[in-house]
């Protein structure tokens, strides 16, 4: 059973690499979860799981030169795949080899997310979105952010991939977040998964290298990433049929 | 609104105006942007919002497509990038006849709020205004009524949604998906 999950925002700087590790951490409390670094222009995952030293990345994996298995991490209760930092490495790596990178993984576990470009503007940029089941949608309540969010949607619904809900982040006290939050969902086809408050603990893990769930699991971000996970419904596909499906998705090899 | 042309900094596309509002603060710019959203369908053919700035700070806004001027002028603009900018310099002077038009003003961390959508950017532009700005408190209350009033705009939600799925079709061509 596997769902592969696109963490996704039509706009950077919305906390989506923080949002997709503590969801993943969240989510292993209850599945054998998979986090993919599937920003390979702007890799960041490294940062927040600790890999900054990582020798074997995705950027290999999607070069050929290494084996999935080589470019898996156990960090924090989860497998992370983390993507490297060198302008080489993204050079070299063909973006399109990411589903086979995903057939592999959906073999050996029950929830993939993959932390996807908060861009629209190419071909690997959109790529997650379309090989993922579901999105989840990261917003911050700005305007910019949700009308970028409502392109993903789109997006992702133009090809097939569902919405599986939105998760506000970076929510500021005196911010109406409820009412923000119900009218946001007239538009969009998932649910409200949690509002999770602007908090400095946010930054202090960035800086220490570590999830935020590890690094200050008790604050009330944190639970509020545990609200989003337990609202999550993940639905189990057969690992075999979803990876032949993502083996066999009409994606040619060269960018 | 009339300004000299002034001396062109900077002409590009960029995905998020934020960029453009982050840079003019870092740098104190004095002068005016120019912002072309290239989602053409969604604003008047010639619509262009510009946005006025004393040492990295915006002091009015106005859009060219719809001749709004002050915060309306943002919501024309605040749509899907990429935007094409450009940044002029000038020197106080030639903005002190264009900043006598009142109505066109917007307060100081609106454009970073509604253009950007980064609140901690409108905090350090709001930081960075003089005193006689003014309008410091009751800034956040307005982000939230302009969030609403956005989500209340149903015909222009259903514009950016129908964009969006005639690019995400038109795309799939051209990268076989």
């Amino acid at each position: 059973m596997v769902e592969v999950f696109a963490v996704a925002s039509g706009k950077g700087g919305t906390g989506k690499t923080t949002s997709t590790v503590a969801l993943g951490m969240a989510l292993a409390e209850r599945y054998d979860v998979t986090v993919v670094d599937a920003d390979t222009g702007m890799a960041n995952l490294l940062f927040h799981a600790g890999l900054s030293d990582a020798e074997t990345t995705l950027h290999d994996v999607l070069a050929a030169d290494a084996a999935v298995a080589d470019a898996t991490y156990e960090r924090f209760g989860m497998t992370v795949v983390p993507c490297g930092t060198s302008l080489d490495g993204f050079r070299d790596a063909d973006p399109a080899r990411l589903r086979e990178v995903v057939a592999t993984l959906a073999a050996e576990t029950d929830v993939i997310l993959l932390d996807s470009p908060p861009a629209l503007d190419s071909r690997a940029a959109v790529l997650p979105v379309v090989m993922a089941d579901r999105i989840v949608v990261v917003l911050q309540p700005t305007i910019p952010a949700i009308s970028d969010g409502l392109k993903v949607q789109e997006y992702a619904t133009s090809y097939g991939t569902g919405v599986a809900g939105l998760l506000f982040n970076k929510v500021r006290e005196d911010e109406r977040i409820d009412d923000v939050a119900e009218k946001t969902e007239r538009y969009f086809d998932g649910p409200t998964l949690a509002a999770v408050p602007e908090t400095e603990r946010a930054r202090e893990a960035r800086r220490a290298g570590r999830p935020l769930l590890a690094h200050a699991p008790d604050c009330a971000a944190a639970a509020a990433y545990h609200r989003a996970a337990d609202a999550l419904s993940v639905d189990h596909a057969e690992s075999g049929d979803v990876a032949d499906r993502f083996r066999s998705a009409v994606i040619p090899e060269t960018p | 609104m009339r300004l000299p042309r002034g001396t062109l900094r900077k002409s590009r596309v960029v995905s998020d105006p934020r960029e453009t509002l982050a840079d003019v603060l870092d740098r104190t710019v004095t002068g005016y942007a120019i912002f072309e959203s290239q989602e053409t369908l969604l604003l008047d053919a010639e619509g262009r919002g510009v946005v006025t700035f004393e040492d990295g700070v915006p002091v009015l806004a106005y859009h060219t497509g719809t001749d709004r001027g002050g915060p309306p002028a943002l919501a024309d603009l605040a749509v899907p990038g990429p935007y094409h900018v450009s940044v002029f310099e000038l020197g106080p002077d030639d903005l002190a006849a264009a900043h006598e038009a009142d109505d066109l003003r917007v307060p100081p961390g609106m454009p970073a709020e509604r253009l950007g959508g980064d609140p901690a950017l409108a905090d350090s532009t709001r930081r960075a205004a003089p005193d006689d700005r003014g309008q410091k408190a009751s800034e956040t209350a307005d982000e939230h009524s302009a969030v609403e009033a956005f989500l209340e705009d149903e015909a222009k939600i259903t514009a950016i949604r129908e964009q969006a799925r005639e690019e995400a079709r038109a795309r799939a061509d051209e990268w076989d998906f």
